[in-house]
């Protein structure tokens, strides 16, 4: 009995334990693969996890380093991170980069048509890289829009976003009809 | 019942057209709708659940444009739609991956994982109800009544089909019934009407004070006056021949004219400065009166979060409109009926000449006036923002030093200051052009008068007209220009206000979700027995907290609520106090179902002590009497005492004087626990909830708090949650929650002897205790 008590507890410790380091995924110790419906899924060691979630741990500032890997189902928890993807080989490092883009895809904004202001809200007509896009912003919000350097993020009433990559690269007319809402 | 409509209602096209291909067998369940192809390219989707199978459509060409909320978006033709259809028994794991924006949507088709489709946030809350929809078919679990309903997701007024431009709130900006908002609004002006009826005479009398002096300038002064060696009409009764007395009792009717309309303006201006600040304190109070009676769901919703944050903004939005437009609404009708009917008296021709170059004006204020206001605002924004980031700079002043940050902060306050710059830069140069635009508009009219005008004075046109007319006549033109531009924006600036009185009214409407009931159960004193049973409980539908939780505590016992963090503790603790409402199931105080019992006697009779302190910005004594206001010192002292606040209470230069909270003296984590044990020894509740009550302090500090607390639990039901397990030991029964769930239950020494999931915690937690000395 009191064996068992200290198995429990064993198990137990380790478990706490291994959460408070990171627990890196390497190439060596795991194995990342494509699903039938084409979502990256991972192996580690001999644990088949299937289709996971990987998501950026610094979303703005480092996109290939330091991306979480996480369950889909349950309670998300992470099987590990990946430190720096660029150590993966090419088809690996192609999986995960799509994965990414799905899941960081907002429609970057190639040209400002229009912005009307009617009754407290300002309805914008962009064309973006998925084709033309027609949303609205509470005019009032100063969160809708934000600037971080030249890149713009536009959040809709539904917190959809769009983005603007750089803002150097619209027209001066285009400028003019976003700069009112920078 | 009557906001929430069946998830299974399916656009009637596809039906017949599905109908039609046979494709449907069962009973429908769940249609839902998707926007994205997995890629992320753009395609219109459909799902349909029935009992028997999941039919997805999607259009085969891509869509060329998206239309998001804000936008009315057009029906799809179903028929040209390219369908697969599964059967549910050959379905397995519906998941559905979170994107930043949206989510995919996929499922294991005979085993064999499926991506189906894509989508953005719109479409979020009807996939995610059709896989758990599909779940339950899959696991042969019944389906509640409540999976297959939802609030009404009407995306579009159905008076008007605009698009709804926020999809959670059902407000049409076009439609809303702006006349009554108004009349509703002027009731906050009714204690006022004498002002506000002064304020409208001022700007009357201002109005005609303006509207003499140009008829004096110019029809007076040149021709009756500057041509008085010929004795004029006018003037014929006036026994005084000397031109320069003339003269000068002109000049001073017209500086008289200049200060009545000067004075005018001070009478209204002092009357405005008195009902301004009273009406903008008077719609703040009631909505800060109506936000104390809601519940507590409200201040957590998405929805109204975002109304609270700008309330305090619309009031003034709102009163200004009544103070600087409204009034004004009369006077400038008055300048302009008075102006046009003297200028078609002198000459109809070239007062259509000035009427026809208005449009200008209103050009030029409509074009530009919300230009200017957006630059006004980020100029404001601009200011606000720095003082912000001051302000944290002060308050932070130690972290800022203790880091050595200091040069980075005044670089941080350099950039916050040059975006106000640039907001200045901006809003300048943008004014500078709306003021020459303006006045070149006027200036057109009123060149085209004078040029006009020229040939009528040197009778090249006719009829004839004199000099001083001619005058007079440029005078009205310019006069007009005020009114044109009011009236240009006073309606979007109406229609704005109105938009921000609605969502005043919005809070003011809004009704609690846990009601008291009418002539409820009143009991002064209860014994403090508490039943649960069967409730279940979820902050959100579909997403359940609280399992079918049953449970018994005996009056003047103790319960002890172990879990991991999100099992459902605070919140078993919510519902017993009532700031929630449980979903389904009833609890009981003492046999009473709480629901039928006063709110302030269920109140007067809980208390709670929680990790999350609040100190008010007043004296410590009268944050311990704030659970009983009529607590004498003494009183407050005896309690301060028994929660072992008191000792540190007195080391302060002003004892129980001091002011703490917000700009106050600053307490420690502990010593804020200990005042609101002492408000709650105070309360002297027979219900005592401990949430967490020791989590935040140091162990010296946790082992005073135990034993103020031990004194406090004597004769009182507790129930206590706690992290710390040792803290529990002494409870009459131990409950352990997960997921939820109650999965065991009993006593310290029974559930040491179960060896489950609390003997687990237990020792993991006596062993971290013991590694650190401080075991026991």
């Amino acid at each position: 009995m009191i064996k068992m008590e200290k198995d429990i507890l064993q198990i137990e410790n380790e478990k706490v334990e291994s959460q408070l380091i990171i627990n890196s995924l390497t190439p060596e110790n795991c194995e990342f693969y494509e699903t039938a419906g084409g979502f990256a899924a991972i192996k580690v060691g001999d644990k088949d996890y299937g289709h996971i979630n990987i998501i950026r741990t610094f979303p703005f500032s480092s996109l290939w380093e330091f991306l979480s890997v996480r369950e889909v189902e349950g309670k998300q928890e992470e099987i590990g991170i990946i430190e720096d993807l660029n150590i993966f080989d090419k088809p690996t490092f192609e999986l995960i980069a799509k994965q990414l883009e799905i899941r960081y895809f907002m429609p970057e904004i190639t040209k400002i048509i229009s912005i009307k202001e009617e009754y407290g809200h300002a309805y914008w007509s962009v064309m973006t890289n998925k084709g033309k896009c027609s949303f609205a912003t509470a005019a009032g919000s100063s969160g809708a829009v934000t600037k971080k350097g030249n890149r713009v993020i536009i959040k809709d009433s539904d917190e959809n976003r769009f983005e603007i990559a750089d803002i150097t690269k619209l027209t001066t007319k285009e400028f003019k009809k976003l700069d009112l809402y920078l | 019942m009557e906001n929430r409509i069946s998830v299974a209602e399916t656009p009637q096209e596809l039906l017949e057209h599905l109908q039609r291909e046979n494709l449907i067998t069962g009973k429908i369940l769940v249609f839902a709708t998707a926007d994205m192809d997995v890629n992320c390219d753009i395609r219109t989707h459909i799902l349909l659940l029935t009992e028997n199978e999941l039919i997805h459509g999607f259009s085969t060409e891509l869509t060329t444009e998206r239309l998001f909320s804000g936008y009315k978006r057009q029906t799809p033709k179903y028929s040209e739609f390219k369908y697969d259809c599964y059967k549910v028994s050959s379905l397995s794991t519906p998941v559905i991956d979170t994107l930043v924006v949206g989510g995919i949507f996929s499922i294991c088709v005979d085993n064999s994982e499926t991506a189906l489709c894509a989508f953005t946030n719109a479409y979020k809350g009807r996939i995610r109800r059709l896989s758990d929809v599909v779940k339950k078919l899959i696991n042969n679990e019944e389906i509640n009544e409540d999976l297959l309903f939802e609030e009404e997701t009407e995306a579009f007024c159905p008076k008007c089909g605009t698009p709804y431009p926020e999809s959670a709130r059902k407000i049409c900006p076009k439609c809303m019934d702006k006349r009554k908002i108004f009349f509703r609004l002027a009731s906050f002006f009714k204690p006022h009407a004498f002002g506000i009826f002064i304020i409208c005479l001022m700007s009357i009398l201002g109005a005609l004070m303006g509207a003499i002096l140009p008829y004096l300038s110019g029809s007076i002064l040149y021709d009756e006056v500057l041509s008085s060696v010929k004795k004029s009409e006018i003037l014929k009764h006036i026994p005084i021949n000397d031109f320069s007395v003339l003269l000068l009792m002109l000049v001073l009717t017209m500086v008289a004219i200049v200060v009545l309309q000067q004075l005018f303006g001070i009478i209204k201006g002092v009357v405005v400065a008195k009902i301004v600040p009273k009406v903008v304190c008077g719609i703040k109070n009631k909505v800060f009166k109506a936000v104390q009676q809601l519940s507590v769901s409200f201040f957590t919703g998405k929805r109204t979060g975002g109304l609270m944050a700008r309330v305090t903004e619309d009031a003034t939005q709102v009163s200004n409109i009544f103070i600087d437009g409204i009034p004004f609404i009369l006077p400038n009708v008055f300048i302009i009926i008075f102006s046009f009917a003297i200028m078609f008296s002198e000459n109809w021709i070239l007062a259509i000449v000035a009427v026809v170059t208005m449009p200008l004006i209103i050009i030029v204020s409509i074009k530009m006036e919300p230009i200017l206001w957006h630059y006004y605002s980020r100029d404001f924004q601009a200011s606000r923002d720095m003082r912000a980031r001051l302000n944290d700079n002060v308050t932070g002043a130690r972290v800022v030093k203790a880091f050595g940050r200091e040069k980075d902060e005044a670089k941080a306050l350099n950039t916050a200051n040059d975006a106000i710059k640039y907001a200045e830069w901006a809003s300048v140069d943008f004014r500078n052009k709306f003021t020459a635009m303006f006045q070149l508009a006027i200036s057109i009219s009123t060149v085209l008068t004078w040029f006009l005008g020229s040939f009528f004075v040197l009778d090249f046109l006719k009829p004839q007209m004199s000099y001083g007319t001619l005058v007079t006549f440029a005078g009205y033109v310019s006069l007009l220009s005020g009114p044109v531009n009011f009236f240009s924006y006073i309606f979007q600036w109406w229609s704005g206000s109105m938009n921000s009185a609605q969502r005043i009214f919005e809070i003011l409407d809004a009704k609690p979700e846990v009601v008291e009931k009418i002539n409820p159960v009143r009991v002064k004193e209860l014994k403090g027995e508490i039943v649960l049973e069967n409730v279940t409980f979820g902050y959100e539908e579909n997403r359940d907290v609280l399992k079918n939780i049953s449970l018994k505590v005996e009056a003047g016992k103790m319960l002890g609520i172990v879990g991991k963090s999100g099992a459902g503790k605070s919140t078993l603790a919510n519902i017993i106090t009532r700031l929630y409402d449980a979903k389904s199931g009833k609890i009981f105080i003492d046999g009473i179902n709480i629901r039928d019992m006063a709110f302030s006697d269920l109140r007067k009779n809980i208390a709670m002590v929680s990790q999350e302190t609040y100190i008010f910005k007043s004296t410590i004594f009268e944050n311990i009497a704030y659970a009983n206001p009529t607590a004498d010192k003494k009183t407050v002292i005896q309690a301060a005492i028994a929660a072992g606040a008191h000792d540190f209470i007195c080391k302060l230069p002003d004892g129980y004087d001091t002011i703490v909270g917000t700009g106050g003296r600053s307490l420690s984590g502990g010593e804020r626990q200990r005042l609101s044990i002492a408000r709650a020894i105070l309360a002297n509740p027979k219900i005592l909830i401990l949430d967490e009550a020791t989590a935040a302090v140091d162990t010296e500090t946790e082992r005073k708090i135990q034993a103020a607390l031990s004194e406090l639990i004597k004769n009182r039901t507790t129930l206590s949650i706690a992290h710390r397990l040792s803290t529990l030991r002494d409870a009459d029964e131990l409950i352990v929650l997960e997921d939820g769930k109650i999965i065991e239950q009993g006593t310290h020494r029974e559930l040491i002897n179960q060896k489950g999931t609390y003997f687990k915690l237990f020792q993991i937690q006596t062993k971290a205790l013991a590694m650190r000395g401080i075991g026991d």
